[in-house]
C-alpha cells in the first residue's frame, strides 16, 4: 500500500516563508471557516450520489438518478446511454458530469454533439447543473477551457483535430452516437484516437440493423469487451443480419448499456387527446379555391405550383396572395388578363377565414395557454392581427429568431399572453411543456414536422394531458392528407421519436416529396386514395415489425 | 449544509472580512457591502479596478444580496450547490491557509506557552471511485505529543493573534520540518492499518479491462498507437492511490495543561 500514498508538499515553502517573515497570517475566523468549508464538501463514501443534493432546483426522476449511479458505480464510467427519446438522456449525462466534478474525478470534458444542439447543451449544463460548459468558437478554447461542447465535424477538422488530440480528457461524451456505427468513417476513427478515461455514448437507437454496429459501438467504449472483430463474427454472427448466441450477447451488452423505457420508468405520461376538425370553406373561399385549377388548365403553372397554391389557400388569403402575386408578375399578359382579373376579384371577395373563426372559438373554449402552428409566415401575421382584433394578445415565434429573441418570446408566452403563434418547431427546439394545448392550424406534408411540434409540449415535465387540435379544410388536399395519411398511420398518437426510426428503417426520409408526387401524378381522388393507402400500409407494416422487435428485446433483457 | 447554516457561514465570513452587513438578522435577504479586497476577490471585474486605480477615482464597491428561498423576491438565490457559495468557499480556503495563534490563559496560571504545529489535511482515496476524509493533527514541538481532532480541540480554547503580555513562549526542541514528518508518518501508519480492499478491487477491474484490451490487439504483430492510448487511459481510470492535501496549517502556542491529557494519542 505504501507506494500508493502521495503527500502534496507544495505548501511547505509558503508556510516556512511566513514563519521566517513573521507573517502575513490569516485571521482566526478565516482559519476556522476554511476548515468548515472543507469539511462540508468532503466526499464521505465511494458510493452514492452527491450531485442531486446540490441541485435543489432540478427535478430529477428516479430512473435518471439510478442511471447515473449505475454508470458510475457499476459500469465504471464507460457506458452507452440508450434511453428512449424524451426520458432525459442529457439530464443523465449532466448528472454524471456533475457527480464526477464534485468528486474531482473529472476536470477536462469534451462533449461532441450535432451542430444544431451545441447551444442547447451549453445552456442546459450552465443553467440546470451550474457546469461552466462553453461552446467551442475559437481555437484557444480547446486548451483553455475545461468543459467544451462542439460538433464532431468541427472537432475532427484541422486545425482543431490536432489540438483536440493533444488534450487529456477525463470524460468524453458523444451525443447521437449511433452515427458512429461504421468503423471505417473519419468520425469513428477520430473518436477512437482520443484519450478517454471515462466515456458516455448517447443514442436513442442503439441496436439497428446490423449486429456489427453494436460491436463497433461497444469497441469504441471498451475494446476487446466483445472480442476482436473476427471472434465476434464467429461467436455471435450468422450471416449479415442475424445473431446467434443472442442471450449471451444481450447479457454482455447490458453490462455496458442503460436503456430506460417509458413503460418501465413508472412515470405517469400525460395522455394525448386529439380532435380533428373538418372545416368547410366559406362560399367566397370555396369559389376562389376552385378557380385556382384554371391556372393549371391554361398551362400557366405546373402541377406542383398548383398544389402549393392550394395548400396556401387552405391556410389563409394572405399566404396564397404572396405566391399568386409572384406568378402574376411573371405570366401576366393581355391574353390572360380576364383570368387573373377573375382570380384576384374572387380573392378580394374573401372577407372571412373559416379556420381563423374556428381558432377563435377554440381559444375561448380552452381558456388556457395555446400554441398555434402554421406553415406560413403570412398566416402567422394574419392570425396575430385577427386575434388582436378580437381582443386576444399573442406572441410570434419563428425558427429564424435569434436565441435571445426565442427566450424572450417564450418568457412572454409563459408569463403574459395566452397565445403563441409559431411557424417552425424543429431545429434548435424550445421546450414549451408549460402549455398543453396545440392547434395545428394547417398541416405540413412532412409528418416529422408534426412530430416535432407535438414534441415541444409532450415531453418530460408536462403535467397535464396534451390536447391537439387539427384543422383541415373540407374537400381539399389538406383533408386528404389528414384522413388518408396521418390518421391512418396514427401519427398523432405516436410516441415522439418512433416515426424517425420507422422512416429511417424503410429509407423514406423524404415523405413530403413522395406525397407531393402522389398528388401531382394522380388524375382522380380515387387514384390519390389508392396511392396514399399503399404508403400507409408500408409505414404501418414497419411500425408493427419494430414493435415486435422492441417487445422481443425487452423480454430478452429481463 | 442547510440554508440557515449557509446564512451563518456567510455572516461569519463577511463580518470577519470587514465587510458591512446591511440587512438585519431576521431579514429574508442577506445584504452585504464589500470591501475593496472582497470586491476584487469575488466580483471578477479587473478592468473596473484597473481603471479606478489608474484614474485615482473613488471606488464604489459592490453590494451582494442573497436570498435563501424561491419565495423571496430579488437577490441571488444561494444554496449548497450554487457557484457563488463555492467561490466563497474557495476564497475562504485561500484566506485561511496559514495561521499563528496564542492561547489566552487565566492570569494566575503558569504563563509559559508551548509550541504546537497543527495541520488539517484531506485524505483522498481514489481509483475510478473516490472517498475522502479529513484529519486534523496537532504535534507538540517539545516532547512530541500528538493529538488527533486538533481543530475541534482548538474551538474550546480562547486564542489570540498576539502573545498576551504576561506570557512567554517555550523554545521548540523539534523543528517544524521534522514535526511535519512525524505527522506524515502518523498518517501513513494509520492508512496502513486500514483495509485496502477498495484498492485491490480496483486493481482487479483494471487487470480485467487490460486483458480485454490485450486480447483485442492480440493478433497484431505491431500494436497501433491506439493501444498505448487505451492502456494509459485504463491506468488513469483505475489505478488506486491515496492523495493527501493540505487544507490549512498553523503554529499554536498553548498551555497543554488546559486541554491534555484526555486527548493524548501517542507520545
Amino acid at each position: 500500500m505504501k507506494s500508493l500514498i502521495h503527500f502534496d508538499r507544495s505548501w511547505h515553502e509558503p508556510f516556512f516563508k511566513r514563519i521566517k517573515d513573521d507573517g502575513p497570517w490569516s485571521k482566526a475566523e478565516h482559519f476556522s471557516l476554511a476548515y468548515l468549508a472543507a469539511k462540508e464538501r468532503i466526499v464521505p463514501n465511494f458510493r452514492g450520489l452527491i450531485a442531486p443534493s446540490q441541485l435543489p432546483q432540478l427535478t430529477l426522476h428516479p430512473h435518471q438518478v439510478e442511471t447515473a449511479r449505475m454508470v458510475i458505480e457499476e459500469m465504471h464510467g464507460k457506458a452507452i446511454l440508450a434511453d428512449e427519446v424524451g426520458l432525459g438522456k442529457t439530464i443523465e449525462a449532466g448528472l454524471i458530469i456533475k457527480e464526477y466534478m464534485i468528486r474531482e474525478l473529472v476536470k477536462k470534458v469534451l462533449i461532441l454533439v450535432p451542430a444544431s444542439l451545441v447551444h442547447q447543451w451549453v445552456s442546459e449544463l450552465n443553467t440546470k447543473f451550474y457546469i461552466p460548459a462553453v461552446a467551442q468558437r475559437k481555437t484557444y478554447v480547446w486548451s483553455q477551457c475545461d468543459i467544451v461542447v462542439s460538433s464532431i465535424d468541427t472537432a475532427k477538422r484541422e486545425p482543431h483535430r490536432k489540438l483536440v488530440r493533444q488534450q487529456n480528457y477525463d470524460l468524453i461524451i458523444i451525443d447521437e452516437a449511433h452515427k458512429l456505427k461504421n468503423h471505417k468513417t473519419k468520425n469513428y476513427q477520430f473518436v477512437q484516437s482520443l484519450k478517454k478515461k471515462f466515456c458516455l455514448l448517447l443514442t436513442a437507437t442503439p441496436i439497428q440493423n446490423r449486429v456489427n454496429e453494436i460491436f463497433y459501438l461497444v469497441s469504441l467504449l471498451k475494446p476487446g469487451y466483445l472480442g476482436d472483430a473476427e471472434n465476434f463474427s464467429k461467436n455471435y454472427k450468422s450471416g449479415e443480419r442475424n445473431v446467434k448466441n443472442e442471450a449471451k450477447l444481450k447479457t454482455l451488452v447490458n453490462q455496458v448499456m442503460v436503456r430506460n423505457r417509458r413503460e418501465d420508468t413508472g412515470l405517469n405520461w400525460p395522455k394525448r387527446i386529439i380532435k380533428s376538425f373538418d372545416i368547410p370553406f366559406t362560399a367566397e373561399e370555396q369559389a376562389f379555391y376552385d378557380r385556382l385549377a384554371l391556372l393549371k388548365q391554361n398551362e400557366m403553372i405546373q402541377p406542383f405550383t398548383l398544389l402549393t397554391l392550394q395548400r396556401e389557400a387552405c391556410s389563409s388569403r394572405e399566404a396564397v396572395f404572396v405566391t399568386l402575386n409572384k406568378i402574376y408578375k411573371k405570366t401576366a399578359s393581355p391574353m390572360n388578363e380576364y383570368l387573373w382579373h377573375d382570380i384576384f376579384e374572387k380573392l378580394n371577395r374573401i372577407n372571412q377565414n373559416a379556420k381563423a373563426e374556428k381558432v377563435l372559438e377554440l381559444i375561448s373554449q380552452i381558456n388556457d395557454k395555446v400554441i398555434i402552428f402554421t406553415e406560413y409566415r403570412a398566416t402567422q401575421l394574419y392570425l396575430q392581427w385577427f386575434l388582436k382584433k378580437n381582443g386576444i394578445s399573442s406572441v410570434p415565434f419563428s425558427g429564424g429568431f435569434r436565441k435571445n429573441k426565442k427566450d424572450w418570446m417564450r418568457m412572454l408566452f409563459q408569463n403574459k399572453v395566452q397565445v403563441l403563434v409559431a411557424t417552425e418547431a424543429g431545429g434548435e427546439g424550445i421546450n414549451l411543456q408549460f402549455a398543453s394545448h396545440l392547434i395545428n392550424y394547417d398541416l405540413p406534408w412532412n409528418p416529422m414536422r408534426i412530430e416535432q411540434r407535438i414534441g415541444r409540449i409532450h415531453r418530460l415535465g408536462q403535467k397535464n394531458d396534451v390536447h391537439i387540435y387539427n384543422l383541415a379544410t373540407r374537400g381539399t388536399v389538406e383533408s386528404h392528407i389528414l384522413h388518408l395519411l396521418y390518421n391512418k398511420i396514427h401519427l398523432f398518437e405516436q410516441v415522439v421519436g418512433e416515426l424517425d426510426k420507422i422512416l429511417t428503417h424503410i429509407d423514406l426520409k423524404n415523405v413530403e416529396r413522395q406525397v407531393s408526387r402522389i398528388f401531382e401524378e394522380s388524375d382522380s381522388d380515387g387514384e390519390i386514395k389508392i396511392k396514399l393507402d399503399n404508403l400507409t400500409s408500408v409505414i404501418n407494416f414497419e411500425q408493427q415489425q419494430l414493435a415486435k422487435e422492441e417487445k422481443h428485446e425487452s423480454s430478452g433483457n429481463s | 449544509m442547510n440554508q440557515a447554516e449557509i446564512r451563518d457561514f456567510l455572516e461569519r465570513f463577511f463580518t470577519s472580512s470587514d465587510c458591512t452587513v446591511l440587512s438585519p438578522k431576521n431579514d429574508p435577504h442577506f445584504k452585504v457591502k464589500l470591501t475593496k479586497q472582497m470586491d476584487k476577490l469575488l466580483m471578477n471585474r479587473p478592468f473596473y479596478w484597473h481603471y479606478i486605480e489608474q484614474t485615482r477615482q473613488k471606488a464604489e464597491t459592490a453590494v451582494l444580496a442573497f436570498k435563501f428561498d424561491d419565495r423571496t423576491e430579488d437577490g441571488e438565490l444561494i444554496h449548497f450547490g450554487s457557484p457563488r457559495l463555492h467561490q466563497i468557499f474557495h476564497v475562504t480556503e485561500e484566506l485561511g491557509r496559514y495561521i499563528r495563534l496564542y492561547q489566552i490563559i487565566p492570569y494566575q496560571q503558569s504563563s509559559a506557552l508551548e509550541p504546537w504545529i497543527g495541520i488539517n489535511m484531506k485524505v483522498s482515496y481514489q481509483c475510478d471511485l473516490k472517498k475522502e476524509r479529513l484529519t486534523s493533527i496537532g504535534l507538540q514541538l517539545i516532547n512530541g505529543t500528538l493529538i488527533e481532532g486538533f481543530q475541534t480541540m482548538l474551538t474550546r480554547l480562547r486564542l489570540n493573534q498576539k502573545l498576551p503580555d504576561y506570557c512567554y513562549t517555550l523554545k521548540p526542541l523539534i523543528t517544524i520540518q521534522s514535526g511535519i514528518r512525524r505527522i506524515e508518518q502518523y498518517i501513513e501508519s494509520e492508512i496502513n492499518a486500514e483495509s485496502s480492499k477498495w484498492a485491490e478491487e480496483a486493481k482487479k477491474r483494471w487487470e480485467k479491462d487490460q486483458s480485454l484490451l490485450d486480447s483485442f490487439y492480440e493478433h497484431r504483430a505491431e500494436k497501433p498507437e491506439r493501444y498505448d492510448l487505451e492502456k494509459q487511459a485504463l491506468e488513469a481510470q483505475y489505478k488506486p492511490y491515496i492523495h493527501i492535501q493540505l487544507i490549512n496549517a498553523g503554529l499554536f502556542y498553548l498551555n497543554s495543561a488546559t486541554f491534555l491529557p484526555n486527548t493524548v494519542k501517542t507520545r
